[in-house]
C-alpha cells in the first residue's frame, strides 16, 4: 500500500473516520455485487437441481437435469456447434490480425489514419453488423454476387445451406473481431525495443529470420492474451446465431449459448438450462485453464 | 532511394485495398440506405443508388417509429453511463485509498465476477427481477447494469497512482470526505472516466440479450432489440432495414470519429498507442 507510511502518522480518530467513509463508499458495491451476481450464482447452483416451467411450484430431481443433459444428443450438438465456431473464428483471426499488425508495424499520423478505418467494424452495433451481413449473404440480390458471379458461383446458399451457415457466420465474425485484436497486437509489436531487432541485422539475420527468432518470441505474451481472450468471447456470441439463423437450417448453428435460450425461454425448463449453462462455464473455464498451461509449458 | 520509395508505396496501397475490403459493407450499408427498393432488387446488384433516396429517412421514422426507440436507447445509456461513472469512480476510491476489514477480499470478489459470462446468470437474473416485479420496467432492464466489476477495476487502478497528498491536504483543510471526492478525485481522474465511458457507451449501446429477456412491450424496446424486430418484420424492406441500421450506428460513429483514439485506447485496454 503505497500510502501505510502517511496514515500510521495520524492519529486514531482519522483511522477510525477513514474506516467507515471507506466503508460507506463501497457500500454500493457490495449491495450491488450481491445481488446482481452472487445471488443469481447461487440461485443458478439451485435451480439446476429442480424442475421448473417458471410458473408452477419448482420440483426437486436431484442430479436429474446433468444427467439428460449428458444424453442429450441436441446439448452435445450445440457444445460441438459453440467449439466449431469458437475455433472457426479465433484462429483465423490470431493470423489475420498478426498479419495485418506487422503490416502496419508502426504507429505514424498516417497508419493512424488506415487504423482508424480498420477499427470501424469493431465500434458498429453487432446487431447491425448481422442485418447488414444478413442482406449482403442474400443468394440472388445479395451484394456477395457481386464477386461470386463472376467467378462462376449462382445462388450460393450462405445461411440456408447447414454446411454453410456457420462458416458464413464466422466470416462476419472475423470480419468484426480480427481489427480488435490487430491493436493489441500492434501495441505489442510497437513496444518491442528497436535494438534487439537491429541488433540481430547487424549480425547477419535476414528479416525472416528477425520475425521468428526475435519478434515472435518477445511477443509471446501478447499472443498468449489474444488467444484465451479470443476464445472465452467467441464462446459467448449469441446475436448473430439468434437474429441470422436461429440455429438452423435444422440445429447446424444451435450454439450453447441459443441452446440454453431456447430451453428456459422457448420450452421452460428453467433447470436443465440452468445445468447446461453451469456445465458450459466450466467448460469455458478449464478450456482457458488448459490453454494458459499449454502455452506456459510449451513457451518458457 | 528508389526501393525505398518504391516499398512505400506497395505499403500504402496493401493498407489502401485492406481498408476498401474490411469497409466495404458499412460502405454498402450506406449506399443502400439511399436506394428505392427496386434498384436494390436489381440484377446484376447495384453498388449505389442512381439518384439518392432520402425518403427511406423519412419512412423509417413513420413506418417503424424508430425515434422511441432510438430515444430508449439513448435514455438508458446516459442513464447507466452516470451511474457507471459515479459508483465505479466511488467504489474505486474506497478500495484504492481506504483501509477497511475485508477490503482485499472485496476486491478479489469484484475481480472473480469479471471471468462470469453474461448468459450463466441471465437466467436467475431474470429470475429476480421478475420477483422485484421488474419486468418490463426501465430499473429491470438498466440496474444490473449500473455498476461493472471492469469499471471498478479501471478506477482503483488509476486513483491508486494519485498522491495521498492531495487528500491529506483536503482533510486538513477540513474539507469533507465525499467533497474530497467530487471535488478532488473525481477531477483528476477525468482520463480514467473516458475510457469507462466509452465502454461503457459501447457495451449498453450494442446490449442485446438481457433486453430482448426483460423488455416485453413494443413501447420499451431498445434499438437492438427494435432492428431485430424490424428484420424479422420487415425482411425485404432492405432499403428501409439499412437506413435504420445508419441510425442505430450514427451516434456510435460519430463519436468514433471524434475521440478514435480514446475509443480504441479505451476498448483495447491500452494506452499511450499514439504518441
Amino acid at each position: 500500500m503505497p500510502g501505510k507510511q502517511t496514515k500510521q502518522k495520524s492519529i486514531g480518530g482519522i483511522k477510525r473516520r477513514e474506516r467507515t467513509y471507506g466503508f460507506v463508499f463501497a457500500l454500493p458495491a457490495i449491495f450491488f455485487f450481491a445481488i446482481f451476481y452472487f445471488l443469481p450464482i447461487i440461485k443458478t447452483l439451485q435451480i439446476s437441481f429442480y424442475r421448473w416451467d417458471f410458473l408452477s411450484p419448482p420440483v426437486f430431481e436431484g442430479l436429474k437435469n446433468y444427467v439428460v443433459l449428458l444424453r442429450s444428443s441436441e446439448f452435445h450438438n450445440s457444445l460441438r456447434n459453440s467449439f466449431y465456431y469458437a475455433f472457426g473464428t479465433t484462429i483465423p483471426i490470431w493470423f489475420i490480425a498478426l498479419g495485418l499488425a506487422v503490416l502496419f508495424n508502426r504507429i505514424t499520423s498516417t497508419s493512424w489514419l488506415y487504423l482508424v478505418v480498420y477499427y470501424i467494424p469493431v465500434v458498429v452495433p453487432l446487431i447491425v453488423a448481422c442485418i447488414v451481413w444478413q442482406i449482403m449473404y442474400h443468394p440472388s440480390y445479395g451484394v456477395l454476387t457481386f464477386i461470386t458471379r463472376p467467378l462462376g458461383f449462382v445462388d450460393i446458399p450462405w445461411l440456408t445451406s447447414s454446411r454453410l451457415a456457420m462458416p458464413s457466420i464466422i466470416l462476419l465474425s472475423i470480419w468484426k473481431g480480427t481489427p480488435f485484436y490487430m491493436v493489441i497486437y500492434l501495441a505489442g509489436l510497437v513496444s518491442i525495443p528497436k535494438e534487439y531487432t537491429e541488433a540481430a541485422q547487424i549480425d547477419g539475420a535476414n528479416k525472416y529470420q528477425v520475425f521468428w527468432h526475435i519478434t515472435i518470441p518477445l511477443l509471446k505474451p501478447v499472443i498468449l492474451y489474444v488467444i484465451v481472450i479470443s476464445i472465452i468471447a467467441a464462446l459467448q456470441v449469441f446475436d448473430p446465431f439468434y437474429v441470422m439463423t436461429k440455429g438452423g437450417p435444422g440445429s447446424a448453428t444451435r450454439v450453447v449459448t441459443l441452446f440454453v435460450n431456447e430451453t428456459a425461454f422457448q420450452y421452460l425448463k428453467v433447470g436443465t438450462a440452468a445445468a447446461a449453462s453451469l456445465v458450459f462455464f466450466s467448460l469455458v473455464l478449464c478450456l482457458s485453464l488448459v490453454i494458459l498451461r499449454f502455452f506456459r509449458s510449451s513457451w518458457e | 532511394m528508389k526501393k525505398e520509395f518504391t516499398r512505400h508505396i506497395l505499403w500504402h496501397f496493401s493498407l489502401f485495398l485492406g481498408a476498401v475490403i474490411i469497409i466495404f459493407p458499412i460502405l454498402y450499408m450506406f449506399s443502400a440506405s439511399l436506394m428505392p427498393l427496386e434498384e436494390i432488387f436489381s440484377m446484376p446488384v447495384r453498388l449505389w443508388p442512381s439518384r439518392p433516396r432520402l425518403l427511406n429517412y423519412g419512412e423509417i421514422f413513420t413506418k417503424f417509429s424508430l425515434h422511441r426507440y432510438f430515444l430508449n436507447s439513448v435514455i438508458l445509456t446516459i442513464f447507466t453511463l452516470i451511474c457507471n461513472i459515479f459508483f465505479c469512480s466511488l467504489v474505486g476510491y474506497s478500495l484504492a485509498k481506504f483501509t477497511f476489514p475485508g477490503r482485499d477480499m472485496l476486491f478479489t470478489l469484484i475481480l472473480a465476477t469479471m471471468m462470469i459470462p453474461s448468459n450463466v446468470i441471465v437466467i436467475p437474473l431474470y429470475l429476480l427481477i421478475r420477483s422485484f416485479g421488474w419486468v418490463n420496467s426501465f430499473w429491470g432492464l438498466s440496474l444490473p447494469h449500473a455498476i461493472t466489476p471492469f469499471g471498478i477495476f479501471l478506477m482503483r487502478q488509476f486513483i491508486r497512482a494519485i498522491p495521498d497528498d492531495y487528500i491529506d491536504a483536503a482533510r486538513i483543510d477540513g474539507c469533507s470526505e465525499f467533497k474530497i471526492f467530487y471535488r478532488i478525485i473525481m477531477p483528476l481522474s477525468l482520463p480514467a472516466i473516458a475510457t469507462l465511458s466509452v465502454v461503457t457507451f459501447v457495451n449498453v449501446w450494442n446490449l442485446f440479450l438481457w433486453p430482448l429477456i426483460v423488455i416485453t412491450s413494443d413501447a420499451k424496446k431498445t434499438l437492438p432489440i427494435a432492428l431485430n424486430q424490424f428484420l424479422s418484420n420487415y425482411a425485404n424492406d432492405w432499403n428501409l432495414l439499412m437506413a435504420a441500421s445508419v441510425v442505430a450506428t450514427s451516434p456510435i460513429l460519430l463519436f468514433f470519429f471524434v475521440f478514435n483514439r480514446g475509443f480504441i485506447e479505451g476498448m483495447t485496454g491500452l494506452s499511450g498507442l499514439k504518441e
